[in-house]
């Protein structure tokens, strides 16, 4: 059930995201709701599922958009184990911290798609990308990330109360 | 009194109808004003008629709205429905007439480069992310979309396809930034490579870099796909020179590129397949002459179908002598960036 509903949750937002995000773009800007939707994951759920949805994720992009199989699936990947981590040392209802987290993560995306674009390329627009899109983008993320992170943690305690009945876990 | 009339009942009635015949004969044609008894007669009669057909009126205007009233309910829904109906055809066909726009304008850049096929297509989604502008249409290998075949609009070059799935293909605008298209000014026949550049994408621009330091080329200036590329077919429109600037080296200089085609609200598509060009390509290095005339052909139709001023008339000569010396003596590959 778990596992069906994050593919669908992840399904969805990567169709929603590639036809009609764009609309809501604020200046070519727009926020990477994907990569919220793989931090806030991994946040609720601990690193192993925050890397697991990182790499579904990953490979759509990489399916789609990609020019090599596996570069968006480990920067994904790697994201949403590494956001996982920190799952135990705070509390899931405080939206401060997955906000920052998002940020950060969109931080370290576009630093990643930027030095692999500079290794390959050599375009050096140190300003432009700072203050065209990792800034604007950072803003927007942390904007959009408090629906889509109130949105996981509702489904999220369904499913653990399911979960909790299930099993008889008390 | 009874017996009398009784008796002479015969009589009476025959003298009473000689009368009234006789009566009748006389009056006839007789225009004048009622007389007295008339007179009385209506004055009495004709208020009684009045109440009497009012009444009746009124009995049959109650019937006849209560029916119009049902008819006019009924007509008026029925009105309604024919509306909306026609309302919704209105929409349809404002809709056929949008698309048939669009599939003209396409068909006529299909014409325009009769020696490849083509076939029309739709973009349905594009990448997230301010870095790369690669999209996916709803074609694939099932409809004979091929890497590497060219992806156009009615106004010009859009981009190519970098690869090809069952039902969808990825292609790749030319403002991404690791594409690179060689070019030239149709003018002045300066050649360059248009490459994308993402701090110019979000504006919809692109650059053509290594334009030779000497080269007369200006703002406004056509810039179309050049002769030296293996995937674009040559005198494709790219767009238009917006800004000229010199490269730090001096050796160089690069161009600000407006593309001919409205990058950022894009939907249909056109796909050439140059497979076939492709292959005669490779097979000119083997049999050359035959290539020669092949060229020359191609090479005429498209100049002389993108000519916008008459400048270009007479450069057509030239170009094509110049092309066809060009493909013979070498065949540049493409300068791709890997």
């Amino acid at each position: 059930m778990r596992i069906f509903l994050t593919i669908v949750i992840v399904l969805v937002n990567f169709i929603l995201q590639t036809t009609l995000l764009p609309y809501i773009a604020i200046g070519g800007v727009m926020p990477h709701t994907g990569l919220i939707i793989v931090v806030s994951l991994a946040l609720l759920r601990g690193s192993t599922e925050g890397a697991w949805t990182g790499f579904v994720t990953g490979v759509l992009m990489d399916v789609f958009f990609g020019t090599s199989y596996g570069y968006y699936a480990l920067i994904f990947l790697l994201l949403g184990f590494l956001s996982g981590r920190s799952q135990k040392n705070f509390y899931r209802e405080n939206y401060l911290l997955p906000i920052i987290f998002c940020s950060l993560a969109v931080v370290v995306y576009e630093t990643v798609i930027f030095i692999t674009g500079l290794l390959s390329q050599g375009d050096i627009h140190v300003l432009y990308f700072l203050v065209r899109i990792m800034v604007p983008e950072t803003v927007y993320t942390a904007i959009i990330t408090i629906p889509i992170y109130r949105l996981l943690f509702g489904i999220n305690e369904w499913l653990e109360l399911k979960e909790k009945y299930k099993y008889r876990l008390f | 009194m009874f017996a009398f009339l009784e008796r002479h009942k015969k009589i009476i009635l025959t003298s009473v109808i000689i009368i009234l015949a006789a009566l009748a004969l006389f009056t006839s044609g007789k225009k004048a004003n009622a007389t007295w008894l008339e007179s009385a007669l209506g004055f009495v009669i004709t208020p009684i008629q009045d109440v009497t057909t009012g009444v009746g009126n009124w009995v049959d205007n109650t019937l006849t709205n209560r029916r119009e009233q049902s008819e006019i309910v009924a007509e008026n829904e029925a009105l309604r429905e024919q509306v909306a109906s026609l309302q919704s055809d209105i929409n349809r066909l404002q809709k056929y007439e949008t698309e048939n726009a669009r599939l003209s304008s396409l068909l006529r850049i299909a014409q325009k480069y009769p020696q490849y096929d083509s076939f029309g297509t739709t973009i349905i989604a594009k990448n997230p992310g301010s870095w790369y502008d690669v999209f996916t249409i709803d074609k694939g290998t099932s409809d004979g979309v091929k890497s590497n075949m060219v992806l156009c609009s009615a106004e010009g070059l859009v981009g190519k396809v970098l690869e090809s799935g069952a039902t969808y293909a990825k292609g790749q605008s030319i403002l991404d930034s690791r594409s690179s298209v060689p070019a030239m000014s149709l003018r002045t026949e300066d050649l360059g490579v248009v490459k994308g550049d993402y701090t110019l994408m979000n504006d919809g621009l692109c650059k053509m870099e290594y334009i030779d330091a000497e080269a007369e080329i200006a703002v406004g200036d056509e810039i179309v796909t050049s002769h030296l590329s293996d995937i674009y077919p040559p005198g494709l429109t790219i767009g238009k020179v917006k800004e000229i600037k010199n490269d730090t080296n001096g050796l160089t200089k690069y161009a600000i590129i407006e593309p001919a085609v409205d990058l950022k609200h894009l939907d249909t598509l056109l796909v050439i397949d140059n497979s076939d060009v492709q292959a005669q390509n490779e097979a000119a290095t083997t049999d050359q002459t035959t290539n020669t005339t092949d060229t020359t052909d191609t090479t005429n139709t498209t100049n002389t179908s993108n000519q916008t001023n008459n400048q270009t008339i007479n450069q057509t000569s030239n170009t094509t002598t110049n092309q066809t010396t060009n493909q013979t003596s070498d065949m540049a590959p493409e300068e791709e960036t890997p």
